[in-house]
């Protein structure tokens, strides 16, 4: 388990925050530029040190301002994921890997490394320079270092923003199945919300030094607790298979049941990702008219007010949310529990490689 | 087919700078070895107060550098890494011998370690030779070059990534082990290019071993105080000992380019 | 590469610089008087600076250095004006090789064993005990030359166990009076215009008439100089003029004759 405390000043930023991540789990810290995000990761490892906090990992105590204490970075067991990965530009890649290790004969080392490697898909480029690699394998390699002497907590700073969008759907599948195996705490942050939703089991979304919600999801975007939180989100993400569909459209069967069709072209494992404001609700009766529209039966979870909008949180296969004006949600009369029929144009769904 | 637009006069302009200045600091260079005869070169380097010379030189300038590595490289660190009141003075300083002409350097030293000098007591008390000793030539010329390898060597660690040494530090290695294993392999080049700018300065030093360690075969007499030494009445034992520090110094300009790749010297694009 | 031709640079630089203007050439200066570049031996500073101040005939740029490299110069082609050397064999060697006209003889200097004036040195028999440090002029260097001839005038014991202790071979007598009043060496063989010049700082103990400890100097035109009458007219005011007052006072002696 790890738990962070740190009440801090960062330049012009005041920093608050209280975090908990459950071991085997994933939290990932989502939020803008200059929000304290990477402060929060620095302040774990020990590379900084707040004001006031306590950082408690795996039973034991990194810091605690309070009573003096403050673990040096090199004695906390942290594998860090940097967000240009920070590797070693003199040594290859196996000799990257292997620079923690401790306490070990060279070809143990070696052998260590190459393991690691070879689970990332990485063994042929163990003598590579750092250079020579392209993003993506560096990204591996540094996932790898990290891991490399099982640390009690592993800190990812911005993993997948350095890579470009085609690299970044295969890295984040990758990592999505390494933060799964891993039987420690995550912590990640990055900027862009769907990435954490993908890669979190948790979300905590921070503006401004303070995080203003957390929790799962779909959670976050069914019932956000503020316009920021509900703009931050952007859009629902479902998965399926795309197959081809009539009249030219794509059509995906949605993992766990209905069916989405899209404009865009695709084939295969998808993501399917349309905007809650483009989702617009009918009740069972209305429901029937409109070509190209998407439309799936849902049931009602919650309502929630944000400004002039109003969140609404759906069961489907999978979960949704649709954003609809106050006044159309006092025609419809929401509340949980009833059933609905979400409906979306094909037009307005966008398809993604999975 | 198209071809780049040219224009004439501002190449032909550059090609003639270039010309200029080739021969200018390559037509005294290579006069030393066109002045006289290979076989006269080589006769006159036999001669004992030569050979004595060089080896001192070479004594000399390798202990120098190897102090100025040893003290100038944590020193370098700390200031290409961390600030403190005061750290721009603490900076002007170190570079101070830099801008010091060599004369002005050995009265300098005279005046701090010299045997009248504001230590000169406390170091005869210890039993410490100076003037007039092989002692005193490596002070000189370590006064001298080490601020040569001191700014190359904190503008080379200021240049590597700060994160390599969070995440050396993050992967547990403490911030002694990081400096050995990340901070010295990533700023080498820079480090060897400081190197070469020391040791030239070293074995070229002249004004300030002089003055303040004296002119005398075998214990204080470098190649370049022999030079001057032989100028007047032996030029060609004075052109052969310089040829010897041209050879010697294009050595040691060769070496560092191999070892530390073209850009630590400041090549252009590869 | 760049050490080499600083070494052989500096040569140059210090030959022309010391102590003295080092512009190379001479022509008419901006108030008319001609330009006299001199080349002096060093133990000759401070009495031709001081001369130089009022000298009436021509403005005049002196550099020092030791004669034997003021010497290398002109054989090398540089032109100064006039050459005042510390012995007459340079200025000799010059003129039957063309270069320097026929060399006068303008003034006598005393060559002695300089000390610290608070040493305990009192005689050339204090300079064979071990440990104590001579500085001497090289052997190319007028005083470097007339100090090992005296010392060749010793017993051989006498001369090898003085040479043994010598430290320091100075390029000129600068040198090796530095080197005695920054407490380096114990003693050194300069000229006794350069104790006087001391200010105090330095002893002479005088050298046994046996061993010859004079020295005669000898000045001549440089072939081919810019301004041969102002150049002669320097050289005869060295034998009797304002920089012959100067030298005297400093304690040069009157030429012979």
């Amino acid at each position: 388990m790890l738990r962070v405390e740190a009440q801090t000043r960062l330049g012009a930023l005041e920093l608050d925050v209280a975090l908990e991540v459950a071991a085997g789990t994933c939290l990932a810290l989502a939020g803008p530029s200059g929000a304290g995000k990477t402060s929060v990761l620095r302040i774990v490892a020990g590379l900084v040190r707040p004001e006031r906090g306590r950082v408690l990992a795996g039973g034991e105590t990194w810091l605690d301002t309070e009573g003096g204490i403050d673990v040096a970075p090199e004695a906390r067991r942290c594998g860090y994921v940097f967000q240009e990965y920070a590797l070693f530009p003199h040594l290859s890649a196996w000799q990257n890997v292997a620079y923690p290790l401790r306490g070990m004969s060279r070809a143990d080392k070696r052998e260590r490394a190459l393991a690691l490697l070879r689970r990332f898909g990485l063994e042929a480029l163990a003598e590579a320079r750092p250079r020579t690699l392209s993003g993506g394998e560096r990204q591996r390699v540094a996932v790898a270092r990290a891991l490399a002497r099982s640390p009690g907590v592993l800190l990812l700073d911005e993993p997948l923003s350095a890579l470009d969008a085609r690299t970044r759907a295969g890295a984040a599948r990758e990592l999505s199945a390494v933060l799964r195996e891993v039987e420690v705490p995550s912590l990640l942050v990055t900027h862009d919300f769907t990435e954490a939703a993908q890669l979190g089991d948790r979300v905590g979304v921070i503006d401004g030094g303070r995080v203003v919600q957390e929790g799962s999801p779909s959670e976050l975007a069914a019932e956000p607790r503020s316009a920021f939180v509900a703009d931050f989100t952007g859009a629902i993400v479902l998965t399926g298979v795309a197959g081809a569909g009539s009249d030219g459209l794509t059509r995906v069967a949605l993992d766990g049941g209905g069916e989405a069709s899209s404009t865009d072209a695709a084939e295969g494992p998808v993501a399917v990702s349309v905007y809650p404001w483009e989702i617009t609700i009918e009740s069972l009766e209305e429901a029937a008219h409109g070509s190209a529209r998407n439309r799936l039966a849902a049931e009602v979870v919650s309502v929630t007010t944000v400004g002039n909008r109003v969140r609404v949180g759906l069961a489907a296969s999978q979960p949704l949310a649709a954003e609809i004006t106050e006044a159309s949600a006092r025609a419809l009369e929401l509340r949980a529990g009833t059933s609905v029929i979400a409906s979306w144009k094909a037009a307005a769904t966008r398809l993604l490689d999975l | 087919m198209s071809s780049p637009r040219h224009t004439f006069w501002f190449p032909a302009l550059l090609a003639l700078s270039l010309a200029a200045a080739l021969t200018f600091l390559a037509l005294p260079v290579a006069a030393i070895f066109l002045d006289s005869s290979p076989s006269e070169l080589i006769d006159s380097l036999g001669e004992p107060g030569a050979l004595d010379a060089l080896w001192l030189s070479l004594r000399t300038t390798a202990i120098s550098i190897a102090i100025i590595l040893c003290i100038g490289t944590p020193a370098a660190y700390l200031l290409a890494t961390r600030s403190f009141p005061g750290k721009a003075v603490v900076v002007t300083l170190i570079e101070l011998p830099l801008v010091l002409p060599p004369a002005v350097a050995g009265i300098a030293l005279l005046a701090a370690v010299g045997p009248a000098g504001i230590l000169g007591g406390a170091i005869e008390g210890a039993g410490i030779e100076l003037a007039l000793a092989t002692a005193g030539v490596v002070v000189a010329v370590t006064f001298v070059a080490s601020p040569f390898y001191v700014r190359q060597a904190m503008a080379a660690f200021a240049a590597v990534d700060r994160t390599l040494l969070d995440a050396s530090r993050t992967l547990g290695a403490s911030e002694a082990r990081g400096f050995v294993r990340v901070m010295i392999p990533s700023a080498l080049p820079g480090l060897a290019a400081g190197t070469a700018l020391a040791l030239g300065r070293a074995l070229g030093e002249f004004g300030a071993t002089l003055m303040f360690a004296g002119s005398f075969k075998g214990i204080t007499q470098t190649v370049p105080l022999a030079i001057y030494d032989r100028f007047s009445t032996e030029f060609d034992s004075a052109l052969a000992l310089s040829a010897v520090l041209v050879a010697v110094s294009a050595a040691i300009l060769l070496s560092v380019k191999l070892v530390a790749g073209s850009e630590a010297l400041g090549g252009a694009a590869r | 590469m760049k050490r080499a031709l600083l070494a052989l640079g500096l040569v140059a630089g210090l030959a022309a610089g010391c102590g003295g203007d080092d512009d190379g050439t001479s022509g008419a200066s901006a108030d008319g008087k001609p330009q006299l570049v001199v080349s002096a031996a060093s133990s000759m500073t401070e009495a031709l600076t001081a001369c130089s101040k009022s000298y009436p005939g021509a403005e005049l740029k002196l550099q020092f250095a030791g004669s034997d490299e003021l010497a290398a110069q002109i054989r090398q082609g540089v032109k100064p004006d006039v050459l005042a050397a510390a012995n007459t064999q340079l200025p000799d060697a010059l003129a039957s090789e063309g270069l320097l006209s026929k060399p006068v003889v303008f003034a006598t200097n005393e060559f002695v064993l300089a000390v610290p004036e608070s040493s305990d040195i009192t005689g050339l028999e204090d300079l064979e005990a071990e440990g104590v440090k001579i500085a001497i002029g090289s052997e190319s260097v007028p005083i470097g030359e007339y100090t090992r001839e005296s010392l060749a005038k010793l017993p051989p014991a006498q001369e090898q166990a003085i040479l043994a202790n010598v430290r320091s071979e100075e390029p000129d007598v600068k040198g090796i009076v530095g080197k005695l009043t920054q407490g380096a060496a114990d003693a050194g063989f300069v000229y006794v215009t350069d104790v006087k010049a001391s200010d105090g700082a330095l002893e002479a103990i005088k050298l046994p008439a046996t061993l010859g400890p004079g020295a005669t100097y000898g000045a001549g035109v440089v072939e081919g100089a810019k301004e041969p009458k102002a150049a002669h007219a320097f050289v005869d005011g060295l034998v009797d003029g304002e920089c012959a007052d100067a030298l005297q006072a400093a304690g040069f002696g009157a030429p012979p004759g």
